[in-house]
């Protein structure tokens, strides 16, 4: 595979390496996964907006190592031409020791570069003044440089690289000098002295020890505009000294990479890179993986996807039904680099100048088995925006920072969505590009094998420069809505809003809403009615005309805000069903009294977990007597539900806006509603009660799951279910990542054990139920499994016996049927995926219920029944 | 609770004559127990009672007119031949005779020899250890804990009643919102499910962890009913199949303890075959009788240490007072697993090394994948304190701790408390067979979840077996803390300097 140049490239390394130890391949920072965050935009926005979201991952990392990367700025912020930006390589060393400065230039930068520009970053005056770092960051130099003509042919000429493209080897200089600088300034010594922050194009890395965030306000990035930031938490465990050089990202060539997980073959991988002269510094995972994007991209020069494949090898099923092309290139990657692929969990981000084609990318890879947590984000409007987090709050408080400040940017994306790793279908990677000249790019989002992921073309943002005006015929509007409310039937509040809303314009809709919020406020039926309505607004999915559900729900979910922040407040004199309690008013939390029922929590203030979580107060309430709750404005905070015990039956929780983890995890009779898109880890041991997830669900969703309904009106991340017992029983309207059901072992669906309904249905932007390509695409169905059963409706034939292993597919029964149905009826009601219209017709004809569900019962396995043959 | 598949109904007050850590002689449950000498009386005896009268031991007791049959255990052997009270030389009638049994050279292995399987069941029956004649203190391992030895001076620096001495060790040290929670010996059970053990053994651990004020773990197999009323002293585990796990049952316990790996198995998870997947284990499971059942082996929500922290955050969230116990095996970088575990937020880190396991675990990987724990003890201990944190965390060891000398070594070995397991099965006359996992479980009726077997143990006979053997290991450590002049087991933690390495 490797080709003369890759050849000629690799052997000019081999000089490097003198005295470097050839067999010693250690890990050095054992890393945790980390947070991270990443998000490109057309425009290049100010480094402030990373701030937010590192901001909400802090409890993924522990504050002793952070970092961020950039690409793409606006010249004038750096004092060089357009031309120089474009044209130079923008070296960043980082000086642990600043005397070391002379040394480094004179041995380093002076004889080998023209410098265009040269400089300190600046930073704030102090360190101490920015709260929370306690360790000094690196002085950074940078410099604008190319290599000078004359130590470039000396570099071919000693190399024998005359069969490289002039720039291609002039990468290769800066790339060779990087090493040895670091080789000599960090790696080779007890005391570190400097390291090569970055050295790419029209990009740079910055870390430190300290949180992320911190790095914009140390050196100032705050009004500083790039088109791509990445940012990452890093939670390593070793040592109470840090080196910002461990940090988060790491420089390739023109990519900075930033990865959450751990590898479980290290060694492997490093082996690999060093039969190719390529020798790890760090010694740390990110290193080793952006050496291996740097190899296969820049060096043997594979095209994205190969590089792709190489890192997320394609398997089992998924392998088996890519084309036959594609399975004999793939093929021959994989048993050329299968020793260099690193074995999960990991998942990266990578910001890069291509600058080949002159684009600026992001790509998040997610590994094959899908270990760690991620979430892709979508925005196209006046300004268009691609995210990728290992978390949706993150994306969510990306969006929130932006929309604050510019309101060409929406606090909702148009379109969430996960990879699956290693697979047919997307491959698990998505990778967003911006082309074209100018501050203003083009933004396209593509996965692994050049699919375009669309937004529908015919639908508008809604203009949030502008204020609400009001339309003409809004007394006429307020008068029909008051009767409605008064009358309440939510339901109807709902029919009326959704029929009016397809033809409204923006302003009308938020009129009316603006009209439905003040009916809200007269008493306490009314405000039920509304809140009712307006969250059948938020979770349900309509026609919406011409007008994107992101500018609606940004306008429904603000209503509902309005709506719950006029409720009467805890400490407040007065009468009414619900009582409003904050982070100012919590020590005035008190019993009940007087007909109260529900407590409106606004979340903000409140810790992600710990004492001083939410869900503290929330378990604090309901041994007071409280059993209604509504929590909004949250932005992940975790544990809603945890903590209340057993027995919880008639208590309900409604929660708005950004979940977080393990809500509903272990609740034992109560009834949570989601009002939006899960995170993970969500109802993990739930003994009994309900739980309904308006959108989708995150990774291990109902781990050693024991009891309990759960309607879930979109997928599921990976590894559903694993491991549980009991009776549990799910409706998943889309499908899973893959793995479902792995270990379920909930007894005889049919004599009072557990089932999961998949439906493999999707729900578009307006309300249209289509059937998926693939009900289940992934190749683990109801692995190891000894109990329950999973019905899927596969009218198609699509889920085959290769997917099972501890199953098999056997017809529905009409008793199978009158099992589920009751459920099906409960998920319509919820969802309103119908039963008659939707589920049991395919291509528009009515069909029977056993040719569209098919049921996966176990089948006694011997390694389940026998006693293994290990002992 | 209506759903609790046992079939015992039990009031705590029917435990109450077990109260108390006096010891309470508790005799083999077999009629023939295997000693290690063999004495013989012939029919030459006239019953003149001198034997007994001689003997120190108790080994000759006579009843009536006649003389009973040797009390063979409680003989020290060949080693009394020097002595004037040896029966076999002043037997008037010469109707004595002694040598090895034959039984027992077949007995035990290298870790656990015969010797200190039989000292064991000595302790448990006696509440001290054995007046001689069996060797408890080594194995003949040739390595671990077998080749170290305390250098006790000639004259302790102070000199100690051994009452004053505090064996009592605290386990919150964080300073956080949890309880404060101490026990009286630096020892407490490890997790054995319900399933993997009977319900009489489990009634029987936690009746002993209420006399000496410690703990006894539920394992990863549910939260039996009938052990509630012992729930002051009850760890729970969460452990990777997260079977049992609930609410109810973490908010029960004051300690919870996650179990991400065992020593005697790292990487594997747990597996229950089956066979002893009985009805009654399955109910308390939930799970479907007959088929095996595997715990994963990782929790599959917790794949780094910032998951592990949300998953530790998770259990404060719904049990805030309770201590948090990390449970990981000895990897090479377990002194960095420790230190994770420290800033996740846990109370207690659990290291368990290579030796442990019973014979469930495969052979392959027993004493085959973990590190040994005499070098994982230390490596974390000083990591931890060079980290500045060692004052904040409980490191508590565990995997293949035998005896009153191993408990002292691991803490001299800078531990501050250990968790024991397969001594205490010992105690209840555990022969180490090995075949913990077959068929309905263990011949002995220990490890075992058959309805009929289970009856071979009786709850008061375990209880007082595992209430004596603590008594033992109590009065051993006292005078091993008396000879080094230490008022505290707490002054032993760290004490390398202490011990030292035996020459082979």
């Amino acid at each position: 595979m490797m080709d003369k140049k890759a050849e000629k490239i690799l052997n000019s390394r081999a000089r490097l390496l003198d005295g470097l130890s050839r067999t010693e391949s250690r890990k050095d920072a054992e890393e945790g996964g980390c947070g991270v965050v990443g998000f490109a935009c057309n425009i290049p926005v100010r480094g402030k907006h990373i701030y937010e979201p590192s901001c909400q991952m802090h409890n993924r990392g522990n504050g002793k190592g952070g970092g961020i990367a950039a690409v793409g700025f606006v010249p004038e912020q750096l004092d060089v031409s357009r031309e120089v930006l474009d044209s130079h390589y923008m070296l960043q060393i980082g000086l642990l020791d600043p005397t070391a400065r002379t040394a480094v230039e004179k041995e380093y930068v002076l004889p080998h570069f023209a410098i265009a520009s040269a400089g300190m970053v600046p930073t704030v005056g102090d360190y101490r003044e920015v709260e929370g770092l306690d360790v000094r960051p690196p002085d950074v130099l940078r410099y604008f440089v190319r290599v000078k003509p004359d130590a470039l042919d000396q570099f071919i000429r000693e190399n024998k690289l005359e069969a490289l493209e002039r720039d291609d080897a002039e990468d290769e200089f800066v790339h060779q000098n990087s090493f040895k600088l670091n080789r000599a300034y960090y790696a080779s010594l007890g005391d570190k002295k400097a390291f090569v922050l970055s050295h790419g194009k029209n990009m740079m890395i910055l870390k430190i020890v300290g949180f992320a965030e911190k790095v914009a306000q140390y050196y100032l990035l705050d009004e500083f505009k790039a088109h791509c930031w990445i940012a990452h938490q890093r939670y390593p465990t070793k040592g109470r000294v840090w080196h910002p050089g461990g940090a988060h990202p790491f420089i390739g060539m023109n990519e900075a990479l930033v990865h959450n997980g751990d590898f479980a073959n290290y060694l492997s991988v490093s082996e690999y890179l060093k039969m190719r002269n390529v020798y790890p510094l760090f010694l740390t995972d990110t290193e080793v993986s952006v050496l291996l994007f740097d190899l296969w991209k820049r060096v043997y020069g594979y095209p994205l996807e190969y590089v792709i494949e190489a890192m997320a090898p394609t398997t089992e099923l998924d392998f088996d039904r890519l084309p036959p092309e594609k399975q004999r290139v793939y093929r021959h990657i994989q048993s050329s680099h299968i020793h260099g692929s690193p074995d999960g969990p990991w998942f990266f981000i990578i910001a890069r100048n291509n600058t080949t084609q002159k684009q600026f990318q992001l790509i998040g890879i997610t590994d094959t088995a899908m270990l760690r947590p991620q979430v892709f984000a979508l925005s196209k409007g006046e300004v268009e925006i691609g995210l990728c987090c290992s978390e949706k709050q993150a994306i969510d408080a990306t969006l929130h920072s932006l929309a604050e400040e510019d309101p060409r940017f929406h606090p909702i994306a148009d379109k969430y969505w996960n990879a699956r790793g290693g697979s047919h279908t997307d491959g698990g990677a998505f990778i967003f590009t911006l082309s074209g000249d100018g501050d203003v790019k083009k933004l396209t989002c593509t996965d692994k094998f050049g699919f375009e992921v669309t937004l529908p073309s015919n639908k508008k943002h809604r203009n949030r420069g502008v204020e609400v005006a009001t339309p003409q015929g809004s007394h006429e509007l307020a008068a029909e809505i008051d009767e409605l409310v008064k009358a309440g039937d939510a339901d109807a509040l709902f029919g009326w809003l959704s029929g009016g809303l397809r033809v409204w314009q923006y302003d009308t809709l938020g009129c009316a809403l603006n009209k439905t919020v003040r009916a809200a406020g007269a008493n306490d039926e009314k405000r039920t009615t509304v809140i009712k309505a307006l969250t059948l607004l938020n979770d349900r999915r309509y026609p919406t005309g011409d007008k994107k559900r992101s500018s609606v729900l940004e306008l429904v979910r603000s209503a509902l805000r309005s709506v719950f922040e006029g409720c009467l407040p805890i400490t407040a004199d007065g009468i009414s069903r619900f009582r409003f309690i904050d982070w100012h008013t919590r020590h005035q939390l008190r019993a009940p009294r007087d007909g109260e029922q529900t407590l409106v929590l606004n979340a903000a203030g409140f810790s992600a977990e710990g004492p001083l979580c939410h869900s503290r107060l929330f378990v604090d309430a309901y041994r007071l007597g409280w059993k209604r709750f509504i929590a909004y404005g949250l932005k992940g905070e975790r544990f809603s539900g945890c903590g209340f015990g057993s027995g919880t039956e008639g208590v309900v929780i409604d929660l708005y806006d950004s979940v977080g983890d393990y809500v509903a995890s272990g609740i034992d009779g109560m009834e949570i509603y989601i009002h939006g898109n899960g995170q993970d880890q969500l109802a993990q041991i739930i003994k009994a009660g309900k739980l309904v997830v308006y959108g989708d669900v995150g990774q291990t969703f109902m781990y050693g799951a024991k009891g309990g309904a759960v309607y879930v009106m979109g997928n599921a991340a990976g590894r559903p279910l694993i491991n549980a017992v009991g009776k549990p029983r799910v409706i998943i309207n889309g499908t899973c990542l893959d793995f479902l059901a792995e270990s379920f072992m909930a007894g005889d669906a049919l004599n009072g054990g557990g089932f999961v309904v998949l439906n493999g249905m999707e729900i578009d932007d307006d309300g249209n139920v289509h059937e998926m390509p693939l009900p289940y695409p992934g190749s683990n169905l109801f692995s190891l499994a000894s109990g329950g059963a999973i019905y899927v409706r596969d009218p198609r034939r699509c889920v085959i016996d290769e997917q099972l292993n501890g199953g098999e597919l056997v017809s529905m029964t009409e008793k199978d049927w009158r099992l589920i149905l009751p459920m099906l009826e409960e998920n319509e009601r919820l969802f309103g995926v119908s039963v008659k219209e939707h589920l049991l017709k395919v291509n528009g004809r009515p069909m029977r219920p056993e040719d569209v569900y098919r049921k996966v019962r176990p089948v006694k396995l011997a390694v389940l029944a026998k006693k293994d043959d290990t002992e | 609770m209506s759903e609790s598949p046992q079939t015992l109904t039990i009031q705590q007050d029917s435990y109450a004559h077990l109260r108390g850590r006096e010891a309470m002689d508790t005799p083999s449950r077999f009629r023939n127990r295997v000693s290690k000498y063999r004495v013989f009386r012939s029919s030459a005896c006239t019953a003149c009672n001198k034997c007994a009268e001689l003997c120190p031991y108790g080994v000759h007791v006579r009843s009536g007119d006649r003389m009973l049959r040797p009390r063979e255990a409680f003989c020290i052997g060949l080693a009394c031949r020097s002595n004037d009270f040896y029966c076999i030389s002043q037997c008037p009638e010469k109707a004595l005779s002694m040598a090895l049994n034959p039984l027992f050279e077949t007995m035990g292995d290298a870790r656990w020899s015969a010797d200190m399987i039989l000292a064991t069941w000595v302790m448990a029956e006696t509440g001290d250890v054995p007046s001689g004649g069996l060797e408890y203190e080594f194995g003949r391992s040739g390595g671990g804990f077998d080749k170290l030895a305390f250098d006790f001076p000639k004259k302790p620096a102070i000199s100690l009643d051994e009452e004053e001495i505090d064996l009592s060790v605290e386990l919150n040290r964080s300073g956080d919102e949890a309880e404060r929670i101490s026990i009286d010996i630096p020892v407490y059970g490890g997790g054995m499910s319900f399933g993997s053990v009977s319900e009489h053994t489990i009634l029987g651990r936690c009746i002993a962890a209420r006399n000496w004020n410690t703990f006894t773990c539920t394992g990863e197999g549910g939260y039996i009913e009938s052990i509630v009323p012992f729930a002051k002293h009850v760890i729970t585990q969460v452990a990777t199949g997260l079977f049992g796990v609930r609410e109810e049952t973490i908010q029960r316990a004051r300690i919870i303890e996650f179990k991400y790996a065992q020593g005697a198995k790292p990487g594997l998870g747990g597996h229950l075959l089956g066979d002893k997947v009985t009805p009654q284990v399955a109910r308390m499971r939930e799970a479907v009788a007959g088929s095996s059942l595997f715990s994963p082996f990782p929790f599959h929500s917790v794949y780094s240490v910032e998951d592990h922290k949300k998953h530790v955050d998770w259990i404060k969230a719904i049990t805030p007072r309770s201590l948090i116990s990390v449970k990981v095996s000895t990897p090479t970088d377990v002194d960095m697993v420790a230190v994770g575990s420290y800033y996740a937020g846990a109370h207690i880190v659990h290291i368990d090394g290579s030796y442990g396991g019973t014979g469930a675990a495969p052979d392959i990987a027993k004493k085959n994948i973990a590190m040994p724990i005499e070098y994982a003890i230390p490596k974390v201990h000083k990591f931890l304190r060079e980290e500045g944190v060692r004052d904040r965390i409980v490191l508590v060891a565990s995997g293949g701790l035998r005896n009153p000398w191993d408990i002292a070594k691991a803490i001299a070995l800078g531990a501050d408390a250990v968790v024991i397991g397969t001594a205490e099965m010992v105690a209840l006359e555990c022969i180490r067979c090995a075949n913990c996992e077959s068929g309905r479980g263990c011949a002995r009726g220990i490890a075992t979840t058959d309805p009929e077997l289970t009856e071979l143990i009786q709850v008061d006979y375990a209880a007082r077996r595992l209430s004596n053997l603590y008594l033992a290991w109590s009065k051993e450590l006292k005078r091993i803390l008396k000879r080094l002049g230490m008022r505290s087991i707490r002054e032993l933690v760290g004490r390398t300097d202490c011990l030292m390495r035996l020459r082979s």
